[in-house]
């Protein structure tokens, strides 16, 4: 089987800093790999592993996410390689723009039979970019799936909606967007870690896959810090059954109103 | 200005007709089968098919939205219709904004980014806007001002490629209220056992309230159910006292809570980010705080 997953590179959430006037300020936050995707390259690594064939990494983004050691990272991973469409035109990119790049790159990579994608970016948390995709391949999409078997050619999926699970079957290829909690992403190990080091790493710029025209279908307005609640913040230090009375006194007085 | 609703549920689809109602008096919701009603001037119905499933009337709504082009189409927020309304944004060359907090005049809509770090305010700037919006985003004050002018029907388009249902199961459904209670009492990674839930349980039982949890619990653990987890992609809850046990405060988390008028945190760590977001808090292990809080409640 031949699995591409789609992973976004989003700043470490941690180092976004707050300033005073309620923007946010990215300098001190390196690039990192979104949360939820790791979930998708697990399940890649795992088909790898079950089937066979060949799996590959790709991400789009700004000149940034062009860095070495995310590279390392995402490659240590499962993946066999990666491809990346790094530019600075594609800083900032609504989810319809994404979709548009995601396809070009992976129809410069040629054939696949699965491209697997994350939850939701922990950036945008849009869950937009693989239901676009797949109707931009026109493959069969299927989101919020939290199981994945294969056989001859076919998906089996089980899919975990608000009040229903339903199994359903897809053919090749097909685009599968999945849960967080399909599986347990693994810690990569030092070994992991090196061998990554030697796979193929490919960064492709927008005319490298043929995408000559991008349009906004977004216009962001503002971003910024929601005002915060002022809190007493009264807090009783300690476990001591002293302070644990002083506790349930205040919040005795409290709740009774 | 022509407003589409489209819902899976008859909850949402009469709250989003009704909201979008306030917005413009053009009101129209698109009806697949006969198993929702509504109150809007115009009911675009297509017919139920045999064996589809919603995602079969993907390219339908799509052919109908190129055709009819209104300027506003405002979706119910499940993962159906995710699905469906990414395919259609890509079919139209536009996108959707989901999980919409706020939708202001022009279409100018707010939704949080940076796991609840930030309020993003933007506004679609290609043809139609899709939108999708949960409960209690949109005001109404009544429902009843619209009343069916029309109803037209929908051709239906055969899919392209159609999935095949092998099976499908009812989840059980999960009986609380969380939105509507006055105590929630929120569980996270602290709890060392599921087993211990029996201890929250008897908490919230003296509270008179309901419990909430991390996203953690009801994902990685499932000691849950999912429609529990508060938080950035869980729910937004407003009670008069959220009570936070072994819960860090994770912004992902506090974007969840921090709209309640009282919240008191037990961590055993100082540092834990909860308690400046505290009115009421100890430091303290919870196993030795709640049997005490049990006892005087109970
Ligand atoms: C895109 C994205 C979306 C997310 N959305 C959500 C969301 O909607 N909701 C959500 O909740 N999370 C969400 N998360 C996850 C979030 O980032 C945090 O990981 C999560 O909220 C942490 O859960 P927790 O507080 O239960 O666990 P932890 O952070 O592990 O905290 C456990 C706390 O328990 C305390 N503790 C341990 N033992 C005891 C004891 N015996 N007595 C007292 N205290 C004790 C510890 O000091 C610690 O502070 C999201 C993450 C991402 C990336
Ligand atoms: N810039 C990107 N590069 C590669 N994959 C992406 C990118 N943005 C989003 N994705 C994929 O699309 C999913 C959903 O993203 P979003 O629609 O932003 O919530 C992510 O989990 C990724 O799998």
């Amino acid at each position: 089987m031949k699995i591409i997953t789609c992973i976004k590179v989003v700043p470490e959430e941690q180092d976004i800093v707050i300033k005073a006037d309620g923007e946010l300020s990215f300098d001190r936050a390196k690039p990192t790999i979104s949360a939820y995707d790791l979930n998708a390259v697990e399940a890649g690594a795992q088909l790898l592993e079950e089937c066979g064939g060949d799996f590959i990494a790709l991400s789009v983004g700004s000149g940034g996410i062009d860095n070495p050691k995310l590279k390392k990272n995402i490659l240590s991973r499962g993946p066999e390689s990666l491809v990346m469409v790094a530019d600075d035109r594609l800083k900032d990119l609504d989810t319809h723009q994404t979709a548009k790049v995601l396809k070009a790159a992976i129809e410069k990579v040629g054939e696949y039979d699965l491209i697997l994608c994350g939850e939701g970016s922990s950036d945008l948390y849009a869950q937009q970019v693989g239901p676009q995709l797949g109707q931009l391949l026109n493959v069969p999409t299927i989101n919020s799936v939290s199981k994945i078997t294969q056989s001859d050619g076919k998906i089996v999926v089980q899919r975990t909606l608000e009040n229903e699970v339903e199994t359903l079957e897809s053919v090749l290829p097909a685009l599968v967007i999945v849960t967080s909690d399909i599986n347990l992403p693994r810690i990569a190990t030092m070994s992991h870690v090196l061998a990554a080091g030697k796979k193929p790493a490919t960064v492709w710029t927008l005319e490298d896959i043929g995408v000559l025209e991008l349009f906004n279908t977004i216009e962001v307005i503002d971003t910024r810090a929601p005002q915060q609640v002022e809190r007493k913040q009264d807090i009783v230090e300690g476990d001591t059954d002293e302070a644990i009375q002083e506790f349930i006194t205040k919040l005795s007085t409290v709740l009774a109103k | 200005m022509r407003i589409m609703v489209l819902a899976e549920t008859q909850k949402a689809l009469t709250e989003l007709c009704a909201g979008a109602s306030q917005i413009s008096p053009q009101v129209e919701a698109v009806i697949i089968g006969d198993q929702l009603k509504v109150v809007a001037d115009t009911i675009w119905y297509i017919p139920a098919q045999e064996y589809a499933m919603l995602e079969d009337y993907t390219e339908s709504i799509a052919a109908l939205i190129k055709q009819e082009k209104p300027e506003l189409i405002i979706v119910e927020p499940t993962k159906r219709y995710k699905l469906i309304a990414g395919r259609i944004a890509a079919m139209l060359g536009t996108t959707v904004i989901t999980d919409v907090l706020e939708l202001e005049k022009d279409f100018v809509a707010k939704r949080m980014v940076y796991g609840g770090t930030a309020i993003r305010t933007e506004k679609v700037v290609s043809g139609s806007t899709i939108v999708m919006v949960g409960s209690g985003v949109l005001q109404s004050k009544s429902v009843t001002e619209v009343t069916v002018r029309e109803e037209r029907p929908v051709q239906f388009i055969e899919p392209k490629i159609r999935l095949k249902r092998i099976a499908r199961e009812e989840k059980e459904r999960v009986a609380v209220d969380l939105p509507g209670a006055k105590v929630v009492v929120g569980i996270g990674r602290g709890i060392a056992e599921q087993k211990d839930l029996e201890m929250i349980k008897q908490l919230a039982l003296a509270l008179k309230g309901e419990i909430g949890c991390t996203r953690p619990i009801a994902e990685a653990e499932k000691w849950m159910p999912k429609e529990t987890y508060l938080g950035v992609s869980g729910l937004i809850i407003a009670p008069e006292v959220y009570i936070a046990i072994g819960i860090s405060g994770q912004i992902q988390h506090t974007v969840g809570i921090n709209r309640s008028k009282l919240i008191v945190s037990i961590n055993k760590e100082k540092s834990a980010p909860i308690f400046k977001q505290s009115d009421y808090g100890i430091v303290g292990d919870l196993y030795k705080v709640l049997p005490a809080l049990i006892k005087h409640f109970g």
